[in-house]
């Protein structure tokens, strides 16, 4: 039998629904798919930044970026990084939301304290960290060097693997509270009698915190990783600001390596190749996030 | 369509409509005028006692001239590329630019950005300049990108001259060998020899590029052929190397900032830096105003001259500003006496006069640090009119508008990093800079 002819109340119910989401979609279409599309299509140029002039080069970009070091390095050195500073964030992340979640005095106050870092801008921190670092006045080699722990300071952000290191230290300590906050979260909801009943059966608070309490995380713990790296992936300032990408390129991420063929270089169309190959690297993180909060919903 | 025809044909709401009409057009002009201007100005030399003498030429001008406003906004020495690159390509453009290198606007003058700055220099007047002073500003074309708002010696040595009493260094170095010595002598107590920057900076590249020159070298040649794999640059980078141990561990990542505090704070026996020392250290750490002094760095051997890096400190305006005629009006009356010695007294030494009457003025003479380094100003002076950059390297160069290009790849930072932090082989690097800085000339 031949489809129902709709009625004329259905048809207005119809055309109500697409004007309602056509303010949503135009607005994705402005600010997701307009600069998506925009970015493949600059990738296919050489293009000049400051005056945008360039010509057609189709997929050379491409092809000379997989070719050079330089985008494996800093391939290599983006993942370490935020390999290196989530796991820094989960656990020290889990580790705090633990104690906040016990009985502790003034655990109001240090719930609002702990979130200090998260709120800071980046520019402040990175200021906030450059001089406890600093060679000549830093409170750190002012305090080894007092306690005789080292007879020189310790250059932090000039050498490798100091710089790596102390990037990843300040990406955990910037970062920790949003898994603090999630996690806390979680830890009020899990039931109480879940924790009573591995107590009669003679569980330790280890044996609680395996058995209970992290099987409990495992759902709010996926969502977090997944959103945090792909947060940490595409980090920029913190980075920049740090240590320039230095020494030489060893802590130069992508995403620095994008900001220095636009606008030092002046290259855009090579920047652009660099960013939809980030673009295509971070979606594999989207289609896991999206899988699981799909199978989480159903 | 006789006389009687045409006027009963214009009916009374047409004509109403017409003379709306002619109204609207007639405004349009008056309105234009009248319409207030704002000229956005950029410059990466923000100190607060700068910017309070850039307030006072504003407002000066801004009472000289009703409707005008002029909105001073501070870029940063290492910011100021990529900020200017998406300024141009979004067409959101400052009116005028002051303080960056003459490289860096030969480089936008070549690409169609920066807008003749003749009539501004004849505004100014060209005769003050002192001789030859607008040479690094002329481009192929034979017009002027801009002109210098001052100049600098940016890569003095700087001496204790305490320090040297103590550690019984007679005479200020003259030679590589000399200048290690003498920091190795001074490097005692807690204090470093030198600041030397080794980061991935554009310090880095601005300094050894002229530490190549200190050795006899060039990074181009005088056709701008890079020139830069020759045994001068092995030996610039074998001198740098050597300097290490005697800089603080954080030189890895020194840049301007860093070089001048370590010096003004007294962590460093020695310094390189501009005329800026003097100010900072009669504000910071008086204790050492009377031990301070500066000479020309010091070259690989005696009969090598010495080669001060001049930024030439410019002013231009952007091709793309909508406001040129009151930007270039502006821009001359940065150079009015009052406002200019205001200026420039806001960072005694730091940035040096290009006009003649400036530096002849009694006003300008009465500065107290002036006053009281007259020997280190008068060197200043005489090095910084003699003195080239990267994109003017000698008298015999023609100007390099890629050199702006150049210094922002940061090449010549990578190859002292990976040479002097990382060890590699010399002549493989030298070879990969090489080649890089040729794409750039060819790109």
């Amino acid at each position: 039998m031949a489809q129902q002819k709709q009625t004329l109340l259905e048809r207005r119910y119809s055309m109500l629904g697409l004007m309602l989401i056509a303010p949503t979609v135009l607005v994705f279409c402005a600010v997701i798919v307009y600069p998506l599309i925009s970015a493949i299509y600059l990738s296919l140029f050489q293009i000049y930044t400051p005056t945008l002039a360039g010509n057609w080069v189709g997929l050379d970009n491409y092809t000379e970026l997989l070719a050079t070091g330089e985008f494996w390095t800093s391939l290599r050195t983006n993942l370490i990084w935020t390999v290196g500073t989530l796991t820094l964030q989960i656990v020290f992340g889990v580790g705090m939301a633990l104690v906040l979640h016990q009985n502790i005095w003034f655990r109001s106050l240090a719930r609002s304290l702990i979130l200090f870092p998260y709120f800071i801008s980046t520019v402040v921190a990175v200021l906030v960290w450059k001089w406890l670092f600093n060679d000549l006045y830093g409170i750190l080699n002012h305090l080894m060097m007092g306690a005789g722990l080292i007879d020189f300071p310790i250059d932090y952000l000039g050498t490798m693997p100091n710089a790596l290191i102390s990037v990843i230290l300040v990406g955990a300590w910037k970062y920790f509270p949003f898994v603090v906050i999630a996690v806390l979260a979680r830890l009020q909801s899990i039931p109480e009698q879940l924790y009573e009943a591995a107590r009669i059966d003679g569980a330790g608070p280890i044996a609680r915190f395996f058995d209970v309490t992290l099987p409990q995380l495992r759902e709010v713990l996926v969502v977090i990783v997944m959103l945090r790296a792909i947060w940490d992936f595409k980090e920029f300032d913190l980075i920049f600001l740090l240590t320039g990408g230095g020494p030489v390129t060893s802590t130069q991420t992508l995403p620095l390596l994008v900001y220095k063929e636009a606008f030092a270089l002046n290259q855009m169309g090579m920047a652009s190749a660099y960013a939809v190959i980030m673009m295509l690297l971070m979606l594999v993180f989207m289609i896991l996030y999206i899988r699981r909060t799909k199978s989480e919903g159903s | 369509m006789n006389r009687s025809q045409m006027t009963t044909s214009i009916s009374r709401r047409g004509a109403l409509k017409g003379f709306a009409a002619t109204t609207a057009l007639a405004g349009l002009p008056l309105r234009a005028f009248a319409q207030e201007a704002t000229i956005r100005w950029w410059s990466p030399q923000g100190a607060p006692a700068q910017v309070d003498a850039y307030k006072i030429q504003i407002a000066n001008f801004e009472a000289a001239n009703p409707g005008v406003k002029v909105v001073f906004e501070t870029t940063s020495d290492e910011g100021y590329a990529p900020q200017l690159a998406a300024a141009f390509s979004s067409g959101e453009v400052p009116d005028i630019v002051t303080h960056l290198p003459s490289f860096a606007v030969q480089s936008y003058y070549a690409a169609g950005l920066v807008a003749p700055f003749n009539d501004v220099i004849e505004m100014i007047g060209p005769d003050d300049f002192y001789e030859g002073a607008n040479d690094v500003f002329k481009a192929a074309d034979g017009n002027y990108v801009g002109t210098g708002i001052g100049n600098s010696a940016a890569n003095m040595l700087w001496l204790r001259t305490d320090l040297m009493e103590a550690a019984g260094v007679g005479k200020a170095p003259e030679t590589w060998d000399e200048l290690r010595a003498a920091c190795q002598a001074m490097q005692k107590d807690g204090i470093y020899g030198a600041p030397l920057p080794y980061g991935a900076n554009s310090m880095t590249t601005l300094i050894f590029a002229g530490v190549i020159h200190q050795a006899g070298g060039q990074v181009f040649d005088t056709d701008l052929n890079v020139a830069l794999d020759s045994q001068e640059t092995r030996d610039a980078l074998e001198f740098y190397g050597s300097m290490r141990e005697l800089c603080p561990p954080g030189a890895t990542n020194y840049s301007w900032g860093e070089a001048i505090t370590a010096f003004v704070s007294g962590a460093t026996a020695t310094g390189i830096y501009t005329g800026r020392v003097l100010g900072n250290v009669a504000e910071q750490n008086p204790s050492i105003a009377d031990h301070v002094t500066c000479v020309k760095y010091p070259t690989k051997s005696a009969d090598i001259p010495a080669w001060t890096f001049n930024d030439f400190p410019s002013v231009f305006i952007p091709a793309q500003s909508q406001n040129i005629d009151i930007a270039k009006k502006f821009a001359a009356s940065l150079f009015n006496p009052d406002g200019y010695i205001q200026q420039l007294h806001a960072a005694p030494g730091h940035v040096l006069p290009v006009l003649k009457s400036i530096n002849e003025n009694p006003a300008y003479q009465a500065n107290e640090i002036i006053q009281k380094y007259p020997a280190e100003v008068d060197l200043m002076s005489s090095a910084a009119a003699g003195g080239y950059n990267l994109g003017y390297e000698s008298s015999e160069h023609p100007s390099n508008d890629k050199a702006g290009e150049v210094v922002g790849s940061g090449l010549i930072a990578e190859m002292v990093q990976r040479v002097i932090l990382n060890g590699e082989n010399v002549d493989q690097v030298i070879g990969e800079t090489a080649k890089g800085i040729e794409a750039i000339m060819k790109g």
